[in-house]
This record gives C-alpha cells, structure tokens and sequence, in this order.
C-alpha cells in the first residue's frame, strides 16, 4: 500500500472545532481515487493531511511506508518535490515567468531545469499549449493556466499527484479537457491520482469514490468504468 | 532562487530602479562625502605636521594662579582664601636648560628623523614709516629644512642664504607685503629685549598660504642671540620624527624626565583636532541617515513583495521549496539591489570625486598649486561605504524575508490566496 491513513483526526480553534475524524484508508500506487462529500465535508482537508501539506491531530499518515509526522525537513520538502505534484483550484502559477519557466520550477529546487527541459517542452505540448510555451500566465485562458499547473505538477514525474477542485474555476469545455488529462496522467504515467471533486461526473471518472461528510468516511466505492 | 528573485526585480522595474536609486545615492554621498572630509583633514594634518615641528621641546614656563599661595602663606587651618589682589606671575625660565643634553638624547634616538635648535624672540620690523612686531626665529637653516617644509616655500632666494650670517633675513610674505619691503633691502629690527634697533638684509621671501607663518621672519640663530644679547641661548628645540603619530606618546615621556614643557603638534594644535572629530561624527551621522533611508526603501518594497506574493510562496513551499528558500527568495533581492546600487555608487562616488579634485576651488599655495580641492580616495573609504551598503540592504531584507518564511503554505492555499 502506497498511502496509508490510520485513525486520523483534526481539529482546530478555540474552541476546538473537529473537521476530520477516524479515517482510516489506503490507496494503492496507481489507484486513481476521486473524494467528495457537501462543502464543509472535510474533503480538502483530508488531502491536505494525506499530502503532507497540513499535520493530523491524531492518527498518522504512511508514504511508502513512511510515517511523514516522523520526516525531517529535508526529507519532507524532498517528497513534496520528487514524488508529490499538486494541482489546485486556483492555479499558482508565478505572473514573473513563462509557462515553460513555470512548469519548469519544481526542477529549479533541484538544478535538473535542463535535464527536464524536454519533459517539460514534451507535457506543455501534450496539453496543447506547444504554442504559448514562451507566454506569460497572464497571456494565458483559466483553462490553459490550469494545464500549465498540471504540467508543472507532472514535471517531476510524481508517484502521486493530488488535486484539489482542478476543474472548479473552470467551464465544462476546459474543465473536461483537464480531467482527461488528470485520467491520462493515470493511465499513462501510472501516476497515483487522488482529487477533490464537487462534481458527480468527474468523480465517476476515477477509479474509486470516497465519500465524506462531517469529516468522515461514509462511502468507499469502487466505480464501474 | 536568485532566478526567480531577478524575475520579480526586473517585473518591477520602477520599483526596483527607485529602491536602487537609494542605496545608490546613499553609497555615493558616502564615498563623496567622506573623500571631502577626510581629504580636507588628511591636507591640513599635512600641514600642521611639515609647516611645524612635530614635537616642539621648550622652556618651561609656570603660571602663578590665585590660590596657589594659601597654604604657603595662611597654613593648613582656613577653608577658604580671599586676596584683595591675587598673586599673578609667570615663573620658568628663557631658556632650554640642557641644550648639549637635548641633543644627545636626540641624536640617540631613532625614532628622530631631524631636530633644529631655534632661539625666537619678539621684533618689531621698522621700514620707512611701516612697523610690524612679529616674531623672528633664530635658527641653522639647514636643520630648519629638515624639520619643517619651509624651505619649500621659497618663492624668491635660498632659505640658506641666512646661513652665513651677518645678519640676513628671510620674510614671509605678509610681512614683506606689511613693511613694504622688497628682495635685497635693508629693514631694521628691534629684537627681544635690545632696544637698539639693528638692520636686517632680506635675502629672501618665502609663501606659505598659512598667514601665520607668513607673518614671520627667520634668520641664523647665532645672529638672533647676538641680537637679542643672549649668547648660546636655546629657548626651543624642534624635532621631526620618523613616524608623525608617534608624536604623542613621545612628547609625554620626554615631559616626564626633563624640566622642559614639551608638546607633540596635536597638543599645540587640540582645537583644530576637535573640531575634525566633530566633523568626523558629523560625516557618520549623515551617511548613517542617508544608509537607513535607503535601507528603509528596501525594507518596504520587500514588504509590500512578501504581501503580494503570498500565493507564490505557497505555491514554492508545496512544491519543495523550505523555509530557507524563501528566505532566500527575499533576502537574495534586497542583497541585488544593495549590491547593484552600492557598485553604481562607488563607481559614481569615484567619478564625482575624480571630478572635484580636478577644478580649482580655493586660492593656490605652495603645497597646492592648483587650488584644488584634495579628496581622499582611499580603500578604506570604498571598503566602507560598500559594507555599509551591503549591511544596509541585508538589515533591511532580512526581516522581510523571515516573514515570509513562517508564512504557512496551508493557510494560504485554504483561503484561496
């Protein structure tokens, strides 16, 4: 099992204020597994925990058999740039530089900007951006910025790619093109796909559905795709 | 990160121009500013130190002050002592007391470079109906040479013309100006404590730009004692050392082991030394403000930057970046600016310095022909203003970026930005 959650639980403020409880799961490398629930759900919040972005109150999180409460920083920040990619509802890309630039940036951490180069030339084409490699983000469509931050994502050819509402700021067109190419990621790349979704037909797309509510588990189902 | 840091520089490019413009200007008035003062001070140092002896070694003279007298006449038992008139007098003597010790004591020590024994006295100088009292110096023209920079100063004849004696003078030029005299004429010259008036023959002129100096005359020390009628008399002996700034600590130990009042040339001069000090803290201060002010510029810029680049530092912090990229990211732009401007700085603080020392600015002198201002362009100076740059700038992006440092990702990411 690739990630493992143990009976994690999270609570914050003053009075505490419970947003996870009891979970407990795995996801299996090439497992591509969509979680939904009602806003308030506690659906960001659990990938957030299971990234590494945000720490459990209680319970632990296993990466490759890793608990990641246990990683040194130098360790953690290296996971999050080797073996997570993150895409988000908004997109983050920095307005200073062009999309390759931008895809390009996890690589800058790590001085391999020119050994993936090509990858990076390689994905921005994939997504159909070949053209628009040298632009700036804010020459870009919310669609086009979307797939620049999936490719940024995939740089580093990531064992795991979390995403958080990726089609929310997005019409349906350009919504459905960034979750074929979140599938895609899947399928071709073996790539761990795990995604918070409001949207009951990008969450059939996946593989696997974990239902929440009230920052618990109440479904765990299987897709038939 | 300095990639990434150079993209947001050059994305602001007013900002950052502004930002530099200040560690610019401030580098720059440091370099032009200290070169003025340390220039104009290094000139007048010179000065004091070559146109003078170095340590000026003479009798000693005791000033009898009010009280000084009250126990000697009223013993131990009153408080206080009230004189109708006070005694005053001046007690000491006219004259060094060991002069033959003096010279061995000098000619031992190898720190001296030169010593010249001078005899100086009032005169009052009568030319046709022009007097002028001033003060002559009997000295050997040749050690005088060695002492002090006056044979420099010639402007006509030899300063050792005095040297063969019958009774020859040279002027300086405000007092020839003052008497009316010229090269080769005859002035007469009551000296000391003679009251007969002896002539003098001016064999030469001398012009210092000092009017002090200018207002004197010189001549062979054994015509002044036979003048003055005080044969073999020494009443100072100058010395020039080796090493100018050894001056003090020499003066002192000399003072404690002989009856002599003996002065290095900071004591004679202690109130143009103060007032360098004062224009030295007056320089620190200056530059101190105008560094902050730049400092302050970057401090903001990298402020309002931290704030408008929230989303890009969670962005790098979910990406693998840690907290010391970020601060990095931050402090490496402020350091840039510092760097870039301080350069431009000294480079134009270089220039502009270069360019004031070559205009004329005051009246030409012998030491400086040209009348130009004398600025210092030294390492110290740049060494200085390019540390006080890069120290500026660092002070002023390190807070910035540690805050943006313990920025957390999660927080930033959840609210949307």
């Amino acid at each position: 099992m690739s990630i493992v959650a143990d009976k994690l639980g999270k609570q914050f403020g003053s009075p505490p204020t419970r947003i996870l409880a009891d979970i407990t799961l795995s996801i299996p490398d090439g497992d591509f597994v969509s979680l939904t629930g009602r806003s308030g759900a506690g659906k960001s919040s659990l990938l957030y925990v299971l990234s590494s972005l945000d720490d459990p109150t209680e319970g632990r999180v296993m990466i490759e058999d890793t608990d990641i409460a246990r990683m040194g920083s130098k360790q953690l920040h290296a996971l999050r740039n080797r073996t997570i990619g993150f895409v988000f509802q908004f997109h983050y890309l920095i307005a200073e530089l062009t999309v390759l630039e931008n895809v390009l940036v996890p690589a800058l951490k790590v001085h391999e900007e020119v050994s993936r180069r090509s990858r990076a030339e390689g994905l921005i084409a994939r997504f159909g951006l070949a053209e628009k490699m040298h632009r700036y983000p804010r020459q870009l469509s919310g669609g086009e910025m979307q797939r620049v931050a999936i490719a940024r994502a995939m740089i580093m050819q990531p064992k795991y790619l979390f995403a958080d509402e990726p089609t929310g700021s997005l019409d349906t067109v350009n919504a459905e093109s960034v979750m074929e190419i979140l599938s895609e990621c899947n399928e071709k790349e073996k790539t761990t796909v795990i995604m918070v979704t409001h949207d009951p037909d990008f969450a059939k797309m996946a593989k696997r559905q974990i239902r929440m509510a009230d920052g618990r588990v109440i479904g765990d189902d299987l897709n038939k795709n | 990160m300095i990639f990434i840091a150079l993209r947001y520089l050059l994305e602001r490019k007013r900002q950052t121009f502004l930002t530099l413009l200040g560690v610019f200007f401030g580098t720059m008035a440091y370099v032009g500013v200290s070169g003025f003062f340390v220039g104009f001070q290094g000139f007048m140092v010179q000065q004091l130190v070559n146109n003078a002896a170095q340590v000026h070694i003479e009798a000693r003279k005791d000033y009898l002050t009010e009280h000084m007298l009250d126990v000697p006449f009223f013993g131990q038992g009153f408080l206080h002592h009230f004189w109708t008139s006070p005694p005053a007098r001046v007690e000491g003597f006219q004259e060094v007391q060991s002069p033959a010790g003096w010279y061995r004591r000098l000619a031992a020590d190898p720190r001296v470079a030169a010593y010249v024994p001078q005899l100086a006295a009032p005169a009052l100088f009568t030319l046709g109906k022009n007097s002028v009292g001033t003060t002559i110096t009997g000295c050997d023209p040749k050690s005088q040479a060695k002492v002090t920079t006056i044979a420099d100063y010639m402007i006509a004849g030899k300063f050792t013309d005095i040297a063969v004696g019958g009774n020859r003078i040279v002027m300086g030029d405000e007092l020839m100006k003052r008497l009316g005299a010229a090269l080769n004429q005859t002035v007469m010259a009551t000296v000391g404590v003679n009251p007969t008036a002896v002539p003098f023959k001016v064999v030469g002129r001398f012009y210092s730009g000092s009017r002090g100096l200018d207002l004197q005359a010189f001549a062979s020390i054994q015509d002044i004692q036979r003048t003055n009628l005080t044969p073999n008399q020494v009443n100072e002996i100058g010395v020039r050392l080796k090493d100018y700034q050894e001056a003090d600590v020499m003066a002192q130990t000399w003072a404690m082991s002989s009856p002599e009042r003996v002065e290095s040339w900071a004591d004679q001069n202690a109130n143009i030394l103060s007032v360098f000090r004062i224009q030295m803290a007056l320089r620190y201060s200056m530059i101190v403000t105008v560094l902050i002010v730049a400092g302050f510029g970057i401090y903001n810029i990298l402020n309002m930057t931290v704030n408008q680049k929230r989303q890009d530092i969670a962005i790098l912090r979910a990406l693998g970046y840690d907290a010391f990229d970020v601060i990095m990211l931050f402090f490496s732009q402020g350091m840039i600016v510092g760097v870039l401007g301080g350069a431009f700085g000294l480079l134009c603080g270089y220039l502009l310095c270069s360019y004031l020392q070559s205009i004329p600015f005051m009246p030409a002198t012998p030491s400086n022909p040209q009348g130009h201002l004398h600025i210092a362009l030294t390492f110290e100076i740049f060494a200085q203003a390019a540390l006080m740059a890069i120290l500026s700038a660092a002070f002023a992006s390190i807070l910035p970026a540690r805050a943006a440092s313990k920025l957390s990702p999660i927080d930033i990411i959840r609210i949307g930005g």
